[in-house]
């Protein structure tokens, strides 16, 4: 028997673009159906996108990384073309370091290969020695994308962002979960429609219209047809491959839904094209809204499409959905000078310099603290260290080991700057230069007892001048800065919503 | 212990010399230091260098100490380089007094240089943050400004601190350099300017940061057994003290202090048989304004929490009770990182042989020092001390002995 998805996370930047925005720019827009996109900070990318979808997920689920044993990450953008992301992604997210690992990329269908690639592998035995924390293995399954064009491009004009996460289980969780009864993949081969050439980061496409859409309808209802589906109508939301959003309704037909079905579920019309997660996107948003049946139709260019049939097992015309956990809401309008600020297209890059170089085996020995906020008790005093290293800073005492603990991920800001132009070191100046000015605190992060340890950190998804003394915050992943090629990731904090999420 | 003197002190004019390279500079430095000796001093009589360096134009060099000393033509001697960020040549006074209290060493040179100004902006930040917490802090995209700032911040939650005062410090520094014919930045400024200030890490401006900075200084610290060869108006080394504390300010006690200064405070004050009353003026580090505030806390001068308050009274102005940083400052008089401290000792000189012009501070018989190193892992304080001449010449005269390492 195959997995069921247990439950879902979603998340999308909290920056958008407007159509009018970039109609003003251009003169026009080309992205129909798109009314506003998302637009990664300077310092997300798939990676950290990933993780927010993942512990979205995970939280939802009420599982631990721990209990992962198969994780899977789709992106057409992987933020490097070679290195297995998922090591980086499944310690950020303390994923056993024995779980199974797949990384899936080169075509927006990279995120329903990668659902059906768990669905395929589960459901997971653990091993007797090796139990997880909830009793359960459960496989992850994680699709972020930030795809671009050139700025003058229909392509660039669609590009958004945004990913979605899926728990799957044999017993569904609690809930029962969503099972996915039907699979179908086709292909067909129409070169062109789609395409990144190697070594570039931008997408183009032909621009033949009537071919490219031809290719579009033709492959997924190819793949639909292969299901054993009595009556395409009756699905409650078709999540629908979007490169704009205009192109899934217009395959409304050749799959046999109501477009009303598409729109019921789709997220192209506020974050853009989100590739590889744009269906994974829809279906969580299906499956988040308590859609009892959904059609989930992937395309990816070359032509190959992917077709799955989802079912709430729950069941019921009353049921309700799965587990869920989105962030898609947007957050703060960006003009069209700073959308291409965002992306990098108009700074400088790095400045050069030396001083105060941290290697990357240096940075690998923090990483328990970066990805996963390990702090130390001190055996001696039970004060709590961070980084849990060298002398105790309470009683200083030099201990010989300090207990594991593990910081919450909340904490109260103990002082606060907002680091101005001129003021950031090299390394944050491209930051800088992208996202503006930042804040940067001391913060107290909490420990599971009560107390709690004071770190460092930037501050992201805030204001900067409304951070202060005070005021609640909780971590996330981002990009802290990239040298020799290597971006190193780790916790930044960002303020804690009054729910808590 | 033998006590030791400060018999001579100079320090380079302080700003951007694209013309100078550090041992140039050096020598400037050390020259002006020789010739300020009351009764002269011959090269041959230093038996011994200290020289806090951070770096040469943003690279380090592994003998920077020695290729100093060599190049003022002291062969031979035993010469260290000292390297405690911004406290590199506070260090390296207390180090000279050291090798003299012990009888290692009569007379010995401590100085300082640094060449900032030949490289680039971005490179010049680069540089800097190796003097910080590098891991976490300078990674969490702070610089020292950002982290003086966060003390700033937490300083003005606490104790109502303002903006405000802190500009005061800076157009007193500013007041003052503008007496100082060796500052960077001999202008004056107004509360305005600086409160408008263009912001570097908020709640500092511009105004509230020190510049960027080349020069040297070199002070001549001499032993009880030698000083009558030097001067009839010794001035004592009363009291050192020095103390190290987490680099991290995250792994500090308090955000609104810096422990190592008052711990290096105590010690001097304590050596010294003095207390904070007892001084009549003080150089301390003011690399930013709220920094001039936390040490007049730190090193006594007020209660916790109340030297925003003495900034704006005009107590350490001065024509105040306690002027302090007569020199101008680090914010205006300049911050050549490793020269800094020794620069400090200069002023300390000048004031205490009554030779700082029209910034003489009436009647100073006894002043401070205060250096600290990044943002408050080190700090060093010195109290010097004009004897009466009287007293001098009441001090048995002690045939020299000096203990050579190397013969001359």
């Amino acid at each position: 028997m195959n997995p069921k998805i247990e439950a879902v996370g979603a998340y999308a930047p909290r920056f958008r673009v407007s159509a009018e925005a970039f109609e003003e720019a251009w003169g026009q827009f080309h992205a129909a159906g798109v009314n506003s996109k998302a637009v990664p900070d300077a310092d997300e990318d798939a990676v950290t996108m990933a993780y927010e979808a993942a512990s979205r997920a995970l939280d939802a689920a009420d599982r631990a990384g721990a209990d992962v044993s198969f994780l899977a990450f789709a992106s057409t953008t992987p933020p490097l073309a070679e290195e297995d992301l998922t090591a980086r992604l499944g310690g950020m997210l303390s994923v056993p370091q024995s779980a199974t690992r797949h990384v899936f990329t080169g075509s927006t269908r990279a995120g329903t290969r990668a659902l059906d690639a768990a669905l395929s592998a589960g459901p997971w035995e653990q091993e007797a020695d090796d139990s997880p924390p909830s009793g359960e293995s459960v496989g992850l399954v994680v699709a972020a994308d930030c795809p671009r064009g050139r700025p003058d491009s229909d392509e660039d004009h669609a590009a958004g962002a945004g990913a979605a996460a899926f728990v799957l289980s044999e017993s569904g969780g609690s809930a029962g979960g969503a099972e996915v009864r039907e699979r179908a993949e086709y292909a067909s081969e129409y070169p062109g429609t789609r395409f990144r050439r190697a070594g570039s980061e931008a997408v183009e496409g032909l621009g033949a219209t009537g071919y490219e859409r031809r290719a579009f309808t033709e492959t997924l209802a190819g793949a639909v047809e292969q299901l054993d589906l009595a009556d395409a109508s009756e699905v409650d939301a078709a999540a629908v491959q979007a490169p704009n959003g205009k192109l899934p309704y217009r395959a409304a037909d050749a799959l046999g839904v109501d477009t009303d079905r598409i729109g019921a579920c789709a997220t192209v019309h506020e974050l853009g094209d989100t590739a590889a997660a744009s269906v994974p996107l829809a279906l969580a948003r299906a499956l988040a809204d308590g859609a009892e049946t959904v059609l989930a139709a992937s395309f990816g260019s070359g032509a190959g499409a992917d077709a799955l049939l989802v079912e709430n097992a729950g069941g019921g015309s009353d049921a309700d959905g799965i587990p869920s956990s989105l962030a898609l809401d947007d957050g703060e309008s960006v003009s069209y000078a700073e959308y291409l600020r965002k992306r990098g297209e108009l700074t400088s890059g790095p400045p050069d310099g030396g001083g105060a170089y941290v290697s990357v085996p240096s940075w690998r020995r923090t990483l328990d603290q970066r990805h996963r906020l390990l702090a130390g008790r001190c055996p001696e005093c039970g004060g709590l260290n961070f980084p849990p290293e060298g002398a105790c800073n309470d009683c200083k005492a030099l201990v010989d080991g300090y207990d594991e603990v593990r910081l919450t991920g909340e904490g109260t800001v103990e002082a606060a700057t907002v680091i101005s132009q001129g003021g950031a070191p090299p390394e944050f100046a491209e930051q800088q230069a992208q996202s503006g000015d930042f804040a940067v605190a001391v913060v107290a992060l909490d420990g599971p007892d009560g107390d709690s340890a004071s770190v460092p950190a930037q501050v992201v998804a805030a204001d900067p001048s409304d951070v202060a003394i005070g005021d609640p915050v909780e971590t996330t992943m981002r990009r802290v800065y990239t040298q020799e090629g290597v971006t190193r990731y780790g916790f930044k904090i960002r303020p804690r919503g009054p729910e808590g999420e | 212990m033998r006590d030791a003197y400060l018999v001579g002190a100079a320090q380079t004019d302080f700003g951007s010399f694209p013309d100078e390279s550090y041992r140039s500079l050096f020598r400037t430095a050390f020259e002006a230091a020789r010739d300020s000796v009351p009764a002269g001093m011959d090269s041959d009589d230093v038996d011994e260098a200290v020289v806090g360096t951070l770096g040469v134009g943003g690279r380090q060099l592994g003998l920077s100490g020695p290729a100093a000393t060599e190049h003022v033509g002291l062969h031979g001697i035993p010469t260290t380089r000292v390297e405690n960020a911004c406290a590199a040549s506070g260090y390296a006074v207390r180090q000279a007094v050291q090798a003299v209290r012990s009888g290692m060493a009569d007379v010995v040179l401590a100085g300082g240089v640094e060449i900032m100004t030949d490289m680039s902006g971005d490179a010049t930040k680069y540089w800097l943050g190796v003097s910080g917490e590098t891991e976490w802090e300078r990674l969490s995209g702070t610089t020292f400004a950002g982290v003086y700032a966060q003390m700033a911040d937490a300083h003005m939650a606490e104790y109502g601190t303002t903006t405000e005062q802190m500009s005061h410090v800076a157009v007193k520094n500013h007041r003052n350099g503008a007496k100082n014919p060796h500052a960077q930045l001999g202008f004056e400024c107004s509360l305005e300017d600086a409160e408008n200030a263009q912001t570097v890490a908020d709640p500092l401006t511009l105004y509230h940061c020190c510049p960027t900075t080349d020069g040297a200084a070199v002070a001549l610290i001499a032993s009880e057994d030698v000083v009558d060869e030097y001067t009839d108006d010794p001035i004592r080394v009363a009291g050192v003290g020095a103390a190290s504390d987490a680099v991290g300010l995250f792994q500090r006690d308090s955000y609104t202090g810096i422990e190592a200064s008052q711990r290096a405070a105590e010690t001097a004050y304590r050596r010294a048989g003095v207390t904070p009353d007892d001084i009549d003026f003080a150089e301390v580090h003011d690399c930013f304004s709220i920094a001039e505030i936390l040490a007049y806390e730190d090193l006594g001068f007020c209660e916790p929490g109340e030297g925003g308050e003495l900034a704006e009274s005009g107590t350490t102005a001065l024509d105040g009770d306690l002027p302090v940083n007569t020199s101008g400052g680090l914010k205006s008089k300049g911050h050549p990182i490793g020269a800094t401290g020794a620069g400090q000792v200069a002023e300390a000189f000048k004031q205490l042989s009554g030779d700082a012009g029209n910034r003489q501070v009436e009647d100073a018989t006894r002043g401070l020092t205060h250096n600290v190193g990044g943002s408050g892992g080190a700090a060093v304080v010195h109290v010097f001390e004009r004897e009466a001449r009287s007293a001098s010449n009441s001090r048995a005269a002690k045939p020299r002995e000096k203990e050579r390492e190397v013969a001359k």
